[in-house]
């Protein structure tokens, strides 16, 4: 399989949503900063402390396909084989997700507003730019090894 | 905490892994320091890169439909295969433990924190956060609220 033709990795999910579902996700991460640019240091922090805890797609989504694989697995073992019928569909689901970026929760989960883990991304660097750990951290003078060891403080702190 | 700390899969990764994985890092940011017309092409490969997620999953589904085609039709006692995935699965998603981790990991297979961690490093790098408005003072109103 030629994995080129593939959806990058990172944008699969917001590429197989509606743009306006998208659309409403972005306005709301914006409208969050923009009520946080009169935020104090103290309630950025707790911000980005809540974006660490935030359940991405991703996870949300391993986290509903396992139980499920297991529930069908046990009842298909105990009660009835038919029922392995489910964690084969999951498991297809789960593959065409891997792949292509869409599985049948996914629609679900985004009009609930989960977001990708870019999503969420963009609104902790947004706030960290509000704080100002970018400040500073760009001057073109000094030696390369520097610079790089600055700007990867100012994203990791 | 901070964004790496948060991250779970980095938390069970070990340390001369992830230092060998920050390493490429480090080495990408100064070849962007080098040659700043690659920054835009590296963000596009960094969108694409496949990030631990999606190949855990592609690698589960993969795994668990072969598991449920040998339990269907060869013998039972190798659905024990599924069922080892849905488990590892659902660890994966609720701790960031998973059997396969520490391959995939010296495979540098980075999480997506780690993308972002490089994609935002670049964007700052380039210059994305110098331009914006500073600050300095005690925090303004915002004007649009």
């Amino acid at each position: 399989m030629d994995l080129s033709t593939l959806p990058a990795t990172s944008l699969r999910v917001e590429r197989s949503t509606p743009p306006a579902v998208n659309e409403r996700i972005r306005s709301l991460t914006d409208a969050e900063i923009l009520r946080l640019e009169a935020a104090d240091d103290q309630e950025l922090a707790a911000r980005l402390v809540e974006l660490d805890h935030e359940w991405d797609v991703e996870r949300l989504l391993q986290v509903n396909a396992s139980v499920l694989v297991l529930l069908g697995l046990a009842l298909g073992a105990t009660r009835d084989r038919r029922f392995l019928v489910l964690p084969a569909a999951v498991f297809s689901f789960f593959a065409q997700h891997a792949l292509q970026g869409w599985c049948p929760p996914i629609p679900m989960f985004r009009r609930l507003g989960v977001r990708t883990q870019r999503e969420i991304a963009r609104e902790r660097f947004a706030i960290k730019a509000l704080r100002g750990d970018f400040d500073g951290v760009t001057k073109a003078d000094a030696p390369a090894s520097h610079r790089v060891r600055d700007i990867l403080k100012a994203v990791d702190t | 905490m901070t964004v790496i700390a948060a991250d779970r899969a980095r938390r069970h990764t070990a340390r001369s892994v992830l230092r060998r994985i920050d390493g490429v890092t480090v080495d990408h940011l100064a070849a962007a320091i080098d040659r700043p017309e690659s920054v835009g092409p590296r963000l596009a490969e960094l969108d694409a890169e496949w990030d631990l997620d999606r190949t855990i999953e592609t690698e589960a589904a993969v795994m668990g439909l072969v598991g449920l085609a040998l339990g269907t039709f060869v013998n039972r006692k190798f659905l024990v295969l599924p069922a080892a995935v849905g488990t590892g699965v659902l660890l994966f998603g609720w701790f960031g433990v998973y059997p396969l981790l520490p391959l995939f990991r010296r495979l540098h297979i980075r999480t997506g924190g780690d993308i972002q961690r490089e994609r935002y490093a670049l964007k700052a790098l380039r210059g994305d956060f110098a331009e914006l408005p500073t600050d300095t003072g005690p925090k303004s109103p915002a004007p649009m609220n």
